[in-house]
Formats: C-alpha cells, sequence, structure tokens
C-alpha cells in the first residue's frame, strides 16, 4: 500500500535556536511587549533586575502590534544588531 | 512540493497503527491516506495539487493542495466535501483571522466552521437535530479535517504550539451548517454578498460551547434576554465577536413578531453587557477597552453587526447556543469565504 505524508517542512525558513550567550555581563538586552495586561510592567521590571545584577543597558522597548500575532519581520530584524538578548512576552 | 510517498504492507489495521506510530493522528483513528483516495479528494479541486492554500505566519509552513488532500482523507472525508476545506482555509488564511494566534493561545480556541447555502443540502450536511452533535459524516469529517491539517501541516502540537489551558471538545471536530427551511432571513452566503447558487463557508475562533436553554419565554425579548444573559456573563464578556444560533423553536418565536435579523443584533447588543462596578468587582475592567467601546456600561462587543446570528437545530427544544470568540478584542475577526467557485477571478 501507498500511503502519502500528511505533513509538510519547511522549505524556505531555517528555523533554529539562537546561540545561548554565555554571560548576562555587561549585555545590551532589547524588550518587546506583546501588549497584553500588565506586559510592559512585568518587562520593564525583569530588565531592571538584570541590569542592577549584571549591568549593562536596556532599549527602548518596542510593541508587538497584536499579542496573539507574529511581530512584523522588520521589528525582530531592527532589533537583533541592537542587543544581545531579547527580552519578550508573557502568556496568559 | 510535493507529499512524501511511503510504502507500507499491504494490511488496513496495521496501516492504522503506522499512522499512530508517526503522531499523524488527533488521539482517534484515521483512515490511512492511500494515494488513489488521495489522488481523488485533491481531483475536486481544479488548481493543480501544489497549490499553497494558506501558510503559517509565524513558521512559515505552507499548505498545499495535495497535504490538505491528504489530511482529508484521514478524516474520513468524501471527496465531494473537499471544496468546503478548501474555502475554509483559504478563510482562515486572510490575516484578520489570525489562526496563529487563535490555535496557539491558552484560551483553547477551536475554528467553528457554518456552512450556507445550497451545498448544506447536495452533500447531506446536518442543519437540524443534534446540530454539534456527532452522526453526520459530512459535518465529522470537515471538521475533523481542520484539525487534523492544523495538527499534522501547521504543526499545532497541544502542549508544544497549542498551549491551550483546557482546549475545548470542539478541537476535534467543530462544523455545522445553517439550516435553510425554517430560516426567516436571508441565507448567511446571500448576507455575505455571493450569489444564490453558490455557498459559503465562514469560519470564527470559537470558544467553549454554551447551551441558551428557554423554554418559558413567548417573547422575542424574553428568549433574546436568556442569550444575552449568557454572552454577558463574567466568565464570556469581552471586546470580542459572537456566534449566535437560534433553535428554531426560538427563532419562531422572535421572526413571528416581525423582528429582522438587525434588530435580534442590536437587541443583543444592547442587552448583553455589565456595570462599570461588575466588571471592576470581578477584576475584568480595563480602562483602555471602556474607552474604546465608549458607552456607559461594558457591552459584550463592539457593535451589532459583530454578532452573527444564524438558525440551526432540531424542530423541538427551546435550546439556543452561543458561542464567544476566543479573542477578548479584536485579536481574531471572522472570516467568510465561496465554496468551490473563484468570485473575484
Amino acid at each position: 500500500m501507498i500511503i502519502v505524508d500528511p505533513t509538510v517542512t519547511n522549505t524556505d525558513q531555517n528555523n533554529c535556536r539562537a546561540p545561548a550567550i554565555n554571560t548576562l555581563k555587561g549585555k545590551t538586552i532589547g524588550v518587546l511587549s506583546n501588549r497584553k495586561l500588565n506586559a510592559d510592567l512585568l518587562l520593564q521590571e525583569t530588565a531592571r533586575y538584570l541590569v542592577s545584577r549584571h549591568g549593562g543597558k536596556v532599549l527602548p522597548m518596542v510593541h508587538k502590534l497584536n499579542p496573539s500575532a507574529p511581530s512584523p519581520g522588520n521589528t525582530l530584524r531592527d532589533l537583533s544588531p541592537q542587543c544581545d538578548y531579547l527580552l519578550t512576552a508573557i502568556g496568559d | 512540493m510535493t507529499s512524501r510517498h511511503i510504502e507500507i504492507q499491504d494490511d488496513l489495521l496495521a496501516a492504522i497503527d503506522y499512522c499512530y506510530e508517526q503522531g499523524w493522528t488527533d488521539g482517534l483513528p484515521v483512515v490511512p491516506p492511500e494515494l488513489s483516495r488521495v489522488e481523488a479528494m485533491c481531483a475536486m479541486e481544479g488548481r493543480p495539487i501544489e497549490t499553497v492554500l494558506a501558510t503559517h505566519p509565524a513558521t512559515g509552513l505552507k499548505l498545499t493542495v495535495q497535504a490538505l488532500g491528504v489530511n482529508a482523507v484521514m478524516a474520513g472525508c468524501l471527496p465531494e466535501y473537499f471544496p468546503i476545506i478548501v474555502a475554509a482555509f483559504e478563510a482562515m488564511n486572510k490575516e484578520l483571522f489570525n489562526f496563529h494566534g487563535s490555535t496557539a493561545s491558552t484560551g483553547g480556541s477551536a475554528p467553528l466552521l457554518i456552512v450556507s447555502g445550497p451545498l448544506v443540502d447536495e452533500i447531506g450536511m446536518n442543519a437540524g437535530v443534534n446540530l454539534f452533535g456527532p452522526g453526520n459524516r459530512a459535518n465529522a469529517t470537515i471538521g475533523r479535517a481542520v484539525r487534523l491539517t492544523l495538527l499534522n501541516v501547521f504543526k499545532m502540537t497541544p502542549g508544544i504550539s497549542d498551549k491551550s489551558t483546557q482546549g475545548n471538545p470542539g478541537k476535534y471536530s467543530f462544523c455545522i451548517a445553517e439550516r435553510a427551511d425554517c430560516n426567516p432571513w436571508p441565507s448567511l452566503a446571500l448576507e455575505q454578498g455571493y450569489p444564490e447558487e453558490v455557498s459559503s463557508v465562514t469560519v470564527f475562533a470559537g470558544a467553549g460551547f454554551c447551551n441558551v436553554e428557554n423554554h418559558g419565554g413567548n417573547t422575542p425579548e424574553a428568549v433574546l434576554s436568556s442569550m444575552a444573559d449568557a454572552m454577558a456573563n463574567y466568565g464570556c464578556i469581552s471586546l470580542g465577536q459572537s456566534v449566535v444560533v437560534l433553535s428554531p423553536e426560538h427563532v419562531r418565536i422572535v421572526a413571528r413578531d416581525g423582528w429582522l435579523k438587525s434588530d435580534v443584533q442590536t437587541y443583543l447588543f444592547d442587552h448583553a453587557k455589565r456595570s462599570v462596578a461588575g466588571m471592576k468587582n470581578v477584576g475584568k475592567f480595563v480602562q483602555g477597552e471602556y474607552t474604546k467601546q465608549g458607552m456607559t456600561d461594558v457591552h459584550r462587543g463592539l457593535k451589532p453587526s459583530d454578532i452573527l446570528v444564524t438558525v440551526g437545530g432540531g424542530d423541538a427544544g427551546g435550546h439556543s447556543a452561543f458561542i464567544p470568540s476566543w479573542s477578548r478584542s479584536r485579536g481574531s475577526i471572522m472570516q467568510h469565504q465561496s465554496i468551490g467557485v473563484c468570485i473575484d477571478c
């Protein structure tokens, strides 16, 4: 019997994890809020805590347009070269 | 971009087990997607099998006619159902529907499909008794094909990319037909602007089903006040859209006094509300949403047309249905699509 595979593989995108950073010390932190209730506050406090503990700086917060939709492609492309790591989103 | 062919032993039960082993099922057994059945399914679509019908906005995974055909076979669909599933994914692929968010969210949404128009009778869909329940192959398998496609093609895997806190039973299958023979108003397909001979499918990112029972009310206001109260319950009220399926018994009471569908929508919007104090009391008052709505109380939705009203169910029983949107605001807006025809071509 010949059956057909119901799954597909992605031929356009190479989705993989970014390499882990080896230290948080002195790093630049990007902050991307998904606009959920209290998201800004949570992210600000988390970034503040990280800076107080490890130094470095925080970029101005950037917002998604819609909490449940992917951020527009240029959001991540713009942030990526500016920061060493990114804090993003909360789920509820 | 065509799907991989796999040769397995010529044993049906072994083939069912093989599908389980590959993780291709929704937990229930599937029909093994044997090649000739897939080809017959895809033949119902006029476009080439490589045609992309939908693309996942986050992962870029693409749904082709062929991949959809494979999953439709697995769900148990007959080929004549296939144009509905194609149209459903074309509707879900519209940006405002946001199928990534609605299928990934903790909210536990399932895409509700509402089929309207002559195709309902032509393929034997159920618009009557036990509308949301089992027993009809078309309803059951069309809805299931949508779920299998979300699982297999778009990898909306429970616990990994589908983070539903509790989910809902509609995530197995959630497909109904609009009942034409006791609908006092124009069909959804006509309202959506399609010609009389054209059917449509409406897709709605629905949360859990709420039965609205009223056997004592005998006026439009009495029946619809029960519905409005369900729509405004503290667990559901939000700025999101609504689907209301009036049973034949209830719609007869509403329509005999000459109420139009727009009257029903306006009445429901006006009465599906909570006070500011009440919303604050349960911790659900959000100033920004209140300002956006701009009314004294907090209403469900933003306007009467946020409430889709249709007719379905068995002849007997004062049971209608309210299905709240997954989205608490504008995160997903219901969409519709003509079935089997290209209106714009």
